[in-house]
């Protein structure tokens, strides 16, 4: 008997310890960056958290059952949309068995939606072109303004979820924006500098921020979307860079490193490691803190190869 | 008769307009269109027990449409189209809008093990494990029911499984007797299983289950089974490092007259290890007893029941995530009623994936 009551003490702890959080309203991301608007818009009234950390490759998330007990709670779940998360979003959130969360409820939210696109195909897409993403190039969150957007858009949903804060909502949103808009100021004059400047990045994330900073992108390590990179084309991208004068290369941590390193000292140049998510990398707690070590990294390599600053 | 030609030419030109809004103008819509994906499997065996051609074969092509139905419904079947002919796999609807609770609906795979809830081209190996086939298929339990998998709320993802399902005659695919013709032979099936994050690249994964219905012989059959699954992905290289390392034992019987007898029963270990982005390599031990297998025959070329073991390598080249080239080889020994054939066979399959198909369960 004691040990029957012993049992069913430790259930009821481990049922009390499963209860969700206490929040107005707890909200699940697909990206960090979108986890750190949502606390940001949401203040104390909000409870973010992302399933993909910083230092994971967004593309390519383990659709893990515990991601599935993370979001069975949750009151919004913010996608990345764009396709960004179809890998691993059609398991987990049906898997959740949390209906407030299901697309085409009030509790889903596309968080691409509003924010101006860029790369989107034109004519037929087709998978011999590596992994594209067919709706257009998803790292939007490589653009502070573009976040600007989604914090609008996340004020409006959270008002819509919880009438009683909305004055908060929009305020912190309102706030958010300013925030952003001073920040970017500093970190447009920290790169002014080198407008027009080529770079590399691993991956074609880096539209967005390069669009915003004026900087070139100039081909990417992986010949093709999700593609890694032959010798032979280490090789070819190592030549073209050497006759075009392109020195940096930029990848996020969950890319091939080597192999950026072997391509940038093959050009005479240098390979910087560059937090696109929250998280990434140290001291990148929120997006304002993401992008002061995004562009201070690219400044110094930019500085360093090129002889500015 | 020219005349006759320029009536004609009006009257087409006549018709262009029409046809053109006919085109642009339908009344029909696509946009809730599924969506659609396909995937195709071909193999090669070379093997000199077995009485067959060596060359490559086609072995299936599943056809995936996936929906939503309603704000109450998704709707999901996987048509396979192999040589022998058209099966309906799986054809069900799942709910959406039940808390905590998932019901499916229609055709379904038992939510039964580890292995069997795999689809042929996500095997990690290329032959199913042998206890497979003699208890609750190669490829799984199906059947028309209905299941509800309750997430429980315990910390950690912990969710019970119950089922019921039509009654079904012994065949090929299906070595279970649940084939009593007696209104109470309604087969059922429980499952539990627990996942635990050991951190956050490794996760333990534990499940049992057990399977019954009433068969031709008035008596009652089932299956039960466990599994354990360690897996590890490291975040930073989730697309090109990890490895599993996996063990499941199943068990077939069947209890008349009161008493359980023990019927087919085996076990397998496996463990997969990915070496870069494009190449896996895979090692599986199994052993299954009072089982058959293709090359355990008597002399007049009749199987018959024994314990086989088997040892298979492999490696695969996985170029993107919709297509892999696999190579396989197995050495097995037998052993029944004073017969011991050993068996090697080398594999190779190929496996392509167009349109929409969504990553396959952790």
């Amino acid at each position: 008997m004691k040990s029957l009551i012993r049992s069913l003490s430790v259930l009821g702890l481990c049922l009390l310890w499963a209860a969700p959080a206490f929040a107005d309203l707890n909200v699940a991301t697909s990206l960090t960056d979108l986890a750190s608007v949502a606390q940001l818009v949401g203040g104390g009234h909000v409870k973010a958290q992302s399933l993909c950390r910083g230092y994971e490759d967004p593309h390519f998330v383990p659709a893990k059952p515990s991601l599935m007990k993370a979001i069975q709670h949750a009151d919004v779940y913010v996608s990345s949309g764009l396709e960004l998360d179809i890998g691993w979003l059609p398991l987990v959130l049906p898997g959740s068995r949390n209906p407030k969360i299901q697309p085409g409820t009030k509790g889903f939210v596309d968080a691409s939606e509003g924010v101006n696109v860029l790369e989107k195909p034109r004519g037929t897409v087709n998978r011999a072109e590596g992994d594209v993403h067919p709706l257009g190039n998803p790292h939007y969150y490589g653009d502070p303004k573009a976040l600007e957007v989604v914090a609008d858009h996340l004020a409006r949903v959270f008002s819509d979820l919880d009438p009683a804060n909305a004055a908060d909502y929009a305020a912190n949103a309102k706030a958010f924006d300013a925030k952003m808009d001073a920040s970017l100021a500093k970190w447009e004059a920290m790169l002014a500098p080198y407008k027009g400047t080529a770079i590399v990045p691993y991956h074609k994330n880096f539209i967005y921020f390069a669009d915003r900073f004026g900087l070139k992108l100039f081909g990417t390590v992986e010949p093709k979307p999700g593609i890694p990179p032959s010798p032979r084309q280490i090789n070819d991208l190592v030549e073209s860079m050497k006759k075009a004068g392109v020195k940096v290369v930029v990848y996020q941590p969950y890319y091939n490193a080597e192999a950026c390193r072997q391509v940038a000292k093959r050009a005479g140049g240098v390979a910087v490691e560059v937090p696109l998510e929250v998280g990434g990398l140290p001291h990148t707690d929120d997006v304002f803190s993401k992008f002061d070590v995004m562009v201070s990294s690219i400044a110094d390599a930019l500085a360093g190869t090129t002889g500015g600053k | 008769m020219r005349a006759f030609k320029l009536l004609c030419l009006s009257a087409v030109l006549a018709c262009v307009p029409a046809i053109s809004i006919a085109q642009t103008r339908s009344i029909y819509s696509n946009l809730a269109n599924p969506a659609i994906g396909m995937n195709a499997l071909f193999s090669g065996t070379a093997a000199r027990n077995l009485d067959q051609p060596y060359g490559l074969q086609f072995d299936e092509a599943e056809i995936s449409l996936i929906s939503v139905v309603d704000p109450y419904w998704t709707f999901t079947s996987n048509i396979v189209f192999a040589s022998d002919g058209v099966d309906p796999e799986e054809v069900w609807a799942r709910s959406t809008n039940i808390p905590s609770i998932q019901l499916k609906v229609g055709k379904l795979r038992g939510t039964f093990g580890k292995h069997g809830l795999l689809h042929t081209h996500a095997f990690p190996f290329i032959q199913a494990p042998i206890i497979m086939g003699n208890t609750i298929g190669e490829e799984g339990f199906k059947d028309a029911g209905l299941e509800a998998a309750w997430l429980t709320p315990l910390p950690w993802y912990s969710e019970l499984t119950a089922g019921m399902y039509q009654a079904m005659e012994v065949s090929d695919e299906n070595p279970l007797d649940f084939g009593s013709m007696r209104h109470d032979n309604v087969p059922f099936l429980v499952h539990f299983k627990n996942l635990l994050d050991l951190n956050d690249e490794t996760t333990l994964d534990l499940g049992q289950s057990y399977l019954q219905g009433r068969g031709s012989d008035g008596g009652i059959h089932s299956a039960a089974g466990a599994d354990v699954t360690v897996r590890n992905v490291p975040l930073r290289n989730s697309n090109s490092r990890g490895w599993i390392l996996q063990g499941e034992y199943i068990q077939k019987g069947a209890t008349t007259g009161g008493s359980y007898r023990k019927e087919q029963n085996g076990w397998y270990g496996s463990f997969q290890y990915r070496l870069s982005q494009l190449w896996w390599t895979g090692i599986r031990v199994e052993q299954a007893r009072d089982s058959f297998t293709d090359f355990l025959v008597d002399g007049a070329g009749d199987p018959i029941a024994g314990r086989i073991n088997r040892g298979s390598v492999n490696v695969a080249w996985v170029p993107s995530e919709f297509s892999f080239v696999r190579l396989e080889y197995s050495h097995a020994v037998a052993k029944a009623a004073g017969l011991e054939p050993d068996d090697d066979r080398i594999l190779l399959e190929m496996s392509y994936t167009i349109g929409f198909h969504p990553a396959h369960a952790y």
